[in-house]
């Protein structure tokens, strides 16, 4: 047998250098205080597993900032934006608020992407008193610590997420309903609590679990899971994931288990326009359904110019992400401009007591910072992101039921 | 039983890829003593590289190892006189620290080139199976599965039978030796690197046609081959076979039998679990401080 090299004591060295693998870098550039300009801080995880969806967030932050800027900016000065990447790790985040706090003196702060993220970043904004606009994040934990400074700035939060399609399947006649379903979710606040919601909801009008597991984030090899959910048979799958990187792994371990499910619902990836039909093949997303906060088509003050704005900037219409991101501005925004101030006590104040006019629609919160909005029920057909409920908002006449096998 | 044999064929069938995509870097550390964290970056890389030229030309992508192979294998050798042979002319841990900052350059440099999206490289094939006794075999596991087994028995061919592979082994067993029987032994140690990295390239084209990849998919990738190449035995070639087997079984029967959410970490309790019970891996040799500098 070739034996090319000696082992042994190199034993701990090897080992030892796999732990440099968490190792997550914080990039960022050197700040340039303005004078009269207010700054804005914020961190987002530009690298890493979830880069795909936090860039789209980055660019609606400056669309956002754009926008306001060419309108005079914020109390008569003009807006700057800081943003550090986090590489979409915990402890980066929480390093990356406070140097934006304590060493780049941010005037105002705007969120991260994800739950896992914002859980521990909106900790750091509400220790230091700031006001802190959150565009993602749903997970019912972060809403629950009796914080003053945190807003939401989507519709609803992941406990309410389900209630669209759990309302569209309540609608379909018996036969057309789902018997069983496969509950697969990545290991995280977010999609732990929506899975979860999914499962009590649709057992409740009779549709039983075949499957229920867990994944962890780093997980690349779906294919056992696959296995085992098409062992299941179930006809609706829920998967709970939170990038196109884990949604079009598990879709495509299902292709090669060669097992369509009759109905698909997967959590923030399908939304992703530009990212998940290049994972998985424009084709397989035919009838996938997921939720969103924000839709193109809806007539809400700005949303014209935001969609007009953005995909002249970037050459292709905004995601959901980018939307909830530029709401989040537009939430800072109008706080500013009604308080007249950057007192973050009285910002908080205000908007505890105001609604708020955005592109996903009016936003008043309770005082956790939990608005009292619904969120949108969104399908793939030929091609396009469409959205199916609520009627109001709705693109289609129906949805796609049952969704064609994969391609 | 019938899901304990699905378990069994899909960790066997992937345990195959994992093997080749350790072998690189068992091979460059078992000749240099150089703990390639680059290994990672590099297979994303050839994913990239098969994904665009699945794209241009639409040729199957398993077969694109025959291009992938040779360019990874130039990259690596301008990687070792550029990079390598610098840094490990101080200590251990200057290439250490050369190979982690040159995973981040080739992540950023991917991610310039080809964005942050995920990515997937779809045959025809990557939807099908075939069914035996209603047992399924994805057909794009079993042919990757096989040209695995195709490269790997190259390399072990090449390493045994080859007046190249000899004078690696012979410089990985005694660089001072070597070099008195008259190897030259800077241009072995170059070739060594550009093999290890050549594997990743062959191994990178397979993976991109199994799993969807984006640029930080290479972090997780040098955690699973860290752990192989520990569990099988540093430096021997069979032991990453071994190793990656038994990697991809227990990640396989771990999702079915406990929950998906711990078959991540088994690679890592592997690495615990050996370092306490054999330190040398299953297939290592152990050697004496002293002897192993002689």
């Amino acid at each position: 047998m070739p034996g090319f090299g000696r082992s042994g004591r190199y034993a701990a060295l090897l080992s030892g250098t796999a732990a440099m693998l968490l190792v997550a870098t914080a990039c960022n550039s050197g700040s340039t205080p303005g004078s009269g300009s207010i700054k804005i801080g914020a961190s987002l995880p530009l690298s890493g597993p979830v880069a795909d969806a936090s860039k789209p967030a980055y660019e609606g932050y400056k669309i956002w900032l754009d926008q306001v800027n060419a309108g005079g900016g914020l109390l008569g000065r003009k807006v700057e934006l800081k943003v550090l990447d986090d590489g979409f790790d915990q402890n980066a985040v929480v390093a990356n608020y406070n140097r934006l706090i304590s060493q780049e003196r941010s005037d105002l702060l705007l969120g991260t992407f994800s739950s896992k993220l914002n859980l521990p970043a909106s900790s750091v904004a509400e220790r230091n008193k700031m006001l802190y606009v959150e565009p993602s994040g749903g997970a019912e934990e972060i809403f629950t610590r009796g914080y003053n400074y945190l807003f939401f700035a989507q519709p609803s939060t992941s406990l309410d997420l389900p209630k669209q399609f759990v309302r569209y399947i309540g609608s379909l006649p018996a036969d057309q309903r789902p018997k069983t379903a496969a509950y697969p979710t990545q290991d995280d606040p977010n999609t732990d609590v929506t899975i979860n919601e999914f499962r009590k909801d649709l057992t409740q009008l009779g549709v039983k679990a075949v499957y229920s597991e867990k994944y962890a984030p780093d997980t690349v090899n779906f294919d056992s899971i696959a296995s085992a959910i098409a062992g299941a048979k179930p006809d609706l799958v829920v998967h709970g994931a939170v990038a196109a990187n884990d949604g079009a792994g598990l879709v495509k371990a299902l292709q090669k288990q060669q097992f369509s499910p009759k109905m698909m619902f997967q959590t923030n990836a399908p939304s992703l326009l530009q990212s998940y039909p290049q994972a998985i093949g424009e084709k397989n997303t035919e009838g996938i359904f997921t939720s969103a906060a924000w839709s193109p088509n809806s007539d809400y003050p700005r949303n014209a110019e935001f969609v007009k704005a953005y995909t002249k900037a970037y050459g292709s219409p905004p995601s959901d992400d980018a939307a909830n991101a530029y709401t989040a501005g537009q939430v800072l925004e109008a706080a500013v401009k009604a308080v007249g101030s950057l007192d973050q006590g009285k910002l908080a104040d205000w908007l505890h007591s105001h609604t708020v006019q955005t592109i996903v629609g009016p936003l008043k919160w309770d005082k956790r910072g939990v608005p009292d909005g619904d969120m949108l029920l969104a399908q793939w057909q030929n091609g396009r992101f469409e959205f199916v409920l609520p009627d109001s908002q709705k693109t289609v006449q129906k949805a796609i039921n049952p969704k064609p096998g994969w391609s | 039983m019938g899901t304990l044999l699905q378990a069994l064929i899909l960790g066997l069938l992937v345990g195959g890829v994992y093997a080749l995509v350790a072998s690189g870097m068992n091979l460059i550390f078992g000749v240099m003593q150089v703990v390639n964290l680059a290994q990672g970056g590099m297979l994303i890389l050839s994913a990239y590289l098969t994904y665009t030229l699945w794209e241009a030309t639409g040729l199957d992508p398993l077969l694109l190892v025959v291009i992938t192979t040779p360019c990874l294998l130039v990259v690596g050798w301008a990687t070792y006189y550029i990079f390598i042979e610098r840094s490990r002319t101080t200590d251990a841990s200057m290439a250490l620290v050369t190979t982690f900052g040159l995973t981040l350059v080739t992540k950023g440099v991917i991610a310039l080139i080809w964005g942050n999206e995920p990515r997937s490289v779809t045959p025809d094939y990557a939807n099908r199976s075939f069914s035996v006794l209603g047992l399924r075999f994805p057909q794009a596991q079993v042919y990757a599965c096989l040209v695995a087994a195709v490269v790997l028995t190259g390399l072990y061919l090449l390493l045994r039978h080859t007046w190249l592979g000899q004078s690696i082994r012979a410089t990985a067993s005694s660089s001072e030796g070597a070099r008195l029987i008259g190897i030259q032994v800077r241009s072995t140690w170059a070739a060594a690197f550009a093999l290890g990295v050549a594997a990743a390239g062959a191994g990178g084209s397979l993976l991109s046609v199994l799993y969807p990849f984006m640029p930080s998919s290479a972090d997780h990738w040098i955690g699973l081959m860290l752990s192989i190449i520990v569990l099988g035995g540093m430096g021997s070639l069979p032991g990453s076979v071994l190793g990656a087997v038994v990697i991809a079984l227990a990640e396989s029967l771990t999702s079915t039998y406990v929950s998906p959410d711990w078959a991540a970490a088994v690679p890592y309790l592997a690495i615990i679990l050996v370092l306490v019970a054999r330190p040398q891996g299953l297939l290592g040799a152990r050697l004496r401080e002293d002897m192993s500098r002689a």
